[in-house]
């Protein structure tokens, strides 16, 4: 009966103790771990919005070229159609022009 | 004697052209060469070189088209109506450029692309006025009916132009107001830079009215032709 005993305290004792150890919280090694844990806490729990320009860096440099690139770009195409819109014109101006000759000498 | 006119207006146009590709390098050369980086902003503030003139051109379109379509109304004289036509047009064309490179220059100033400013907001409502005006007009032959109503929605877009001008002094807003009365002002290779600018841009903005009236001349020619055709 002692030792029925005894081995039951054994099992217990080998199964309870790695549990409890698993439970407990473990230790903090440094204040960059805690930091760390911090910043996961805070993206896990909330989420908050980027204020101001300050908050990101944003290439100034690529927002010019962007810019500049939109000027020539919507230049270029307004000369492009409007060279378009004159030769469609200038051809349908010929056109009438002959057809109008031509019922003149009927 | 039409030959002699039409060749001293094509030397003026020759003229006004070279001017302003001379004026286009030499405020390129302003811009990134002479005129120094701003200390708040950096680099990207070099877009309110290109940025304000534009806008300014865009006053010229949209006026130019206003007077055209007030002196068509009163004298129905096609030319006129043609020069309502190209000044929408060439307005539009520099509102967009206007609508586009703000918000490149906003997102490092304010963070945010676009933000409901009454500069801004009014800039977006004249450029949908003019946008209805050319819709109206591209639908095929614009008839009498149709160029009248078009004429008067120019005379109502024009009434937008002052709201736009004033709306950064009269109303609170986040738009800057540097080379207004209230502003701060700019050093003075910065002015230098943005004069050049508004110069070169006037120039552009006589020659692309100026191309399109004729191209649009054309077309009432070719209308005319078609109907006298028509009616053989």
């Amino acid at each position: 009966m002692r030792a029925l005993i005894a081995a039951l305290v054994l099992g217990c004792t080998m199964l309870i103790t790695p549990m409890a150890l698993a439970d407990s919280p473990p230790e903090p090694d440094t204040a960059a771990a805690e930091t760390q844990e911090d910043a996961a806490e805070e993206r896990a729990t909330q989420f908050v919005g980027v204020r101001g320009p300050e908050a990101e860096s944003i290439p100034g440099g690529a927002l010019l070229l962007g810019a500049y690139a939109i000027v020539w770009a919507l230049l270029f195409l307004f000369l492009m159609r409007m060279r378009g819109l004159q030769r469609q014109t200038a051809e349908e101006l010929e056109r009438l022009s002959a057809e109008i000759r031509a019922s003149e000498g009927r | 004697m039409n030959g002699v006119h039409q060749s001293g207006s094509s030397t003026v146009w020759s003229l006004v052209l070279f001017a302003t590709l001379a004026l286009f390098a030499a405020t390129l050369y302003a811009i990134f060469v002479v005129a120094p980086v701003e200390q708040q902003m950096g680099i990207v503030q070099k877009i309110f070189y290109f940025h304000v003139p534009s806008a300014y051109a865009m006053y010229i379109g949209f006026g130019v088209s206003a007077v055209g379509s007030a002196v068509y109304l009163l004298k129905r004289d096609p030319r006129w109506d043609a020069l309502g036509v190209a000044g929408a047009e060439v307005g539009t064309l520099f509102c967009l450029i206007v609508l586009l490179t703000g918000p490149l220059w906003a997102r490092k100033a304010w963070g945010v692309w676009w933000t409901w400013d009454p500069r801004l907001t009014t800039t977006l409502l004249a450029g949908m006025i003019f946008a209805a005006y050319l819709a109206l007009r591209s639908m095929g032959d614009a008839g009498e009916v149709e160029k009248r109503f078009a004429a008067g929605l120019a005379l109502f877009g024009l009434v937008d132009l002052p709201l736009i001008h004033y709306s950064v002094q009269r109303w609170r807003g986040v738009h800057p107001t540097v080379i207004t009365g209230k502003g701060g002002g700019l050093e003075s290779e910065m002015y230098w830079a943005l004069g050049l600018s508004f110069i070169a841009f006037t120039g552009l903005a006589v020659l692309l009215i100026w191309a399109r009236a004729s191209v649009e001349r054309q077309r009432e020619e070719s209308a005319r032709l078609r109907l006298e055709l028509m009616h053989r």
